[in-house]
């Protein structure tokens, strides 16, 4: 029939008696005369009633079924499992919480610390602050003292060591020109511009007896560095006299000794 | 009509899963009342093993526990529940298929007929040729099949529960039908 598919949709539907019943009642009547929406029907049937043998089975099985206990084990077993979650959750808090006192001994140790360093150190505490030379960096006054002796004396000692070599050359030189050889004007204006550079540190710390051996040193190289490049005989005896005279290598050799054992 | 809506208050979905979700314990087993033998058919029809389908309603209520604060309110409680029961019996099903294969990989070909017969429909009765051809469904198919045949809802109550309308959920019904009477004629040579 022509007309079928209009009604195809709806066997199920009319079966299930979901229809209203002017539809219900239209689709009888074309069922009446329908071999076709017939076995259509039909075929649903089979499906509807494979269902209802499900249907009844299922019953047979949800009847053995104690449903009021099954209700309170569920509900008890959600809980319990919930119950040992929030346990296990509150254990591992408690092992972040071990760590907690040794975090803040620590936390408390730094900050102990930075106290006490800062209370030693703050400048407040030092008496002449080391803010010499506009420097922004303030360290004890002590500190700042030792380290310029330190210096002083190295530089002393080089200077002295170097002084001693050119004068044991003057001493051992076995002629005027030999003398002169290594006298160089070079040499000696050297040692006396780092005689003028070591007058500052000699002035500001104490080493008296370094100063005073120095200077006389400078004098000589001074009265030396005014001699022509080519030194005469009379001239290199009496420089060789004035440095024996003023036992000028003895006392090299004390104050650089006293300069070693930091005893200036 | 005080103690009518107290009471009806207190089979609210809704209500209840409000109460749960602080951490009410008596509010949760009226739930679990409510809804498990709706699950069960659920499971059952899917699974077709009282153990394993009892096992499944045990894990959609666990897994609505877990995921009550996701329901939102006005959200249609029963469609969110037995979305969650339906994903639980899927995951079930491909484990259980994936375990079946691993075990049939262990074992040597002549045993392979023996092990066959497990899926062979002519050892399924005719209802649990049908519940196995239900699972085979498409989603909105299955849901209408599944309501009115093991629900017994009504059309009117489906498209309410679907939020759908009346027509579609006839559609839906029909189209189910004729997809099972395809899949039932496949696993019976013609037979339906």
């Amino acid at each position: 029939m022509k007309n079928c598919r209009y009604y195809r949709q709806d066997w199920l539907a009319y079966w299930l008696g979901e229809l209203d019943s002017n539809r219900q009642k239209m689709m009888a009547e074309h069922l009446a005369r329908c071999q076709r929406c017939q076995n259509e029907l039909n075929e649903i049937k089979d499906v509807i009633g494979r269902t209802e043998d499900w249907k009844s089975e299922l019953g047979k099985t949800m009847a053995d079924i104690d449903w009021d206990r099954l209700q309170v084990a569920i509900t008890d077993n959600v809980f319990r499992q919930k119950e040992s979650q929030s346990a296990a959750g509150t254990a591992a808090t408690l092992k972040h919480r071990h760590w907690q006192p040794a975090l803040a001994g620590l936390v408390a140790g730094l900050l102990l610390g930075m106290f006490f360093s800062y209370l030693l150190l703050r400048p407040e505490r030092w008496p002449e602050s080391a803010s010499r030379g506009n420097s922004k960096v303030n360290l004890p006054a002590g500190f700042v003292q030792r380290v310029d002796l330190a210096l002083a004396q190295r530089e002393t000692l080089d200077y002295l060591e170097r002084s001693q070599y050119l004068l044991l050359e003057l001493l051992q030189a076995k002629s005027p020109d030999e003398a002169s050889a290594f006298l160089t004007q070079d040499r000696i204006q050297k040692l006396l511009t780092e005689k003028k550079y070591l007058n500052n540190q000699l002035e500001e710390v104490k080493l008296a007896k370094a100063k005073m051996l120095c200077d006389q040193i400078e004098m000589l190289f001074l009265e030396l560095i005014q001699l022509s490049p080519e030194m005469s005989e009379t001239e290199l005896r009496s420089l060789r006299e004035i440095i024996e005279g003023r036992q000028l290598l003895l006392k090299i050799n004390l104050v650089k000794k006293e300069l070693q054992t930091s005893e200036v | 009509m005080e103690l009518e809506n107290a009471d009806h208050g207190q089979s609210d979905p809704e209500f209840l899963v409000a109460k749960i979700k602080n951490g009410d314990k008596e509010a949760f087993m009226k739930l679990v009342g409510l809804y498990q033998q709706k699950i069960f058919v659920l499971t059952y029809s899917m699974v077709h093993e009282r153990e394993d389908a009892l096992d499944l309603v045990q894990e959609t209520f666990l897994r609505l526990y877990e995921k009550i604060n996701t329901y939102r309110s006005g959200e249609n409680f029963n469609a969110w529940l037995m979305k969650i029961a339906r994903n639980i019996c899927l995951d079930f099903i491909r484990r259980q298929k994936a375990r079946k294969k691993e075990s049939l990989d262990q074992l040597s070909p002549e045993r392979l007929d023996l092990a066959d017969t497990d899926q062979d429909p002519a050892h399924f009765n005719p209802g649990e040729l049908i519940s196995r051809a239900v699972v085979g469904l498409p989603a909105k198919q299955q849901a209408v099949f599944i309501l009115h045949h093991y629900q017994e809802l009504k059309y009117e109550e489906i498209a309410k529960e679907l939020k759908i309308s009346i027509g579609t959920v006839k559609s839906l019904h029909y189209k189910a039908v004729r997809k099972l009477r395809k899949l039932l004629a496949r696993q019976l040579g013609g037979e339906a």
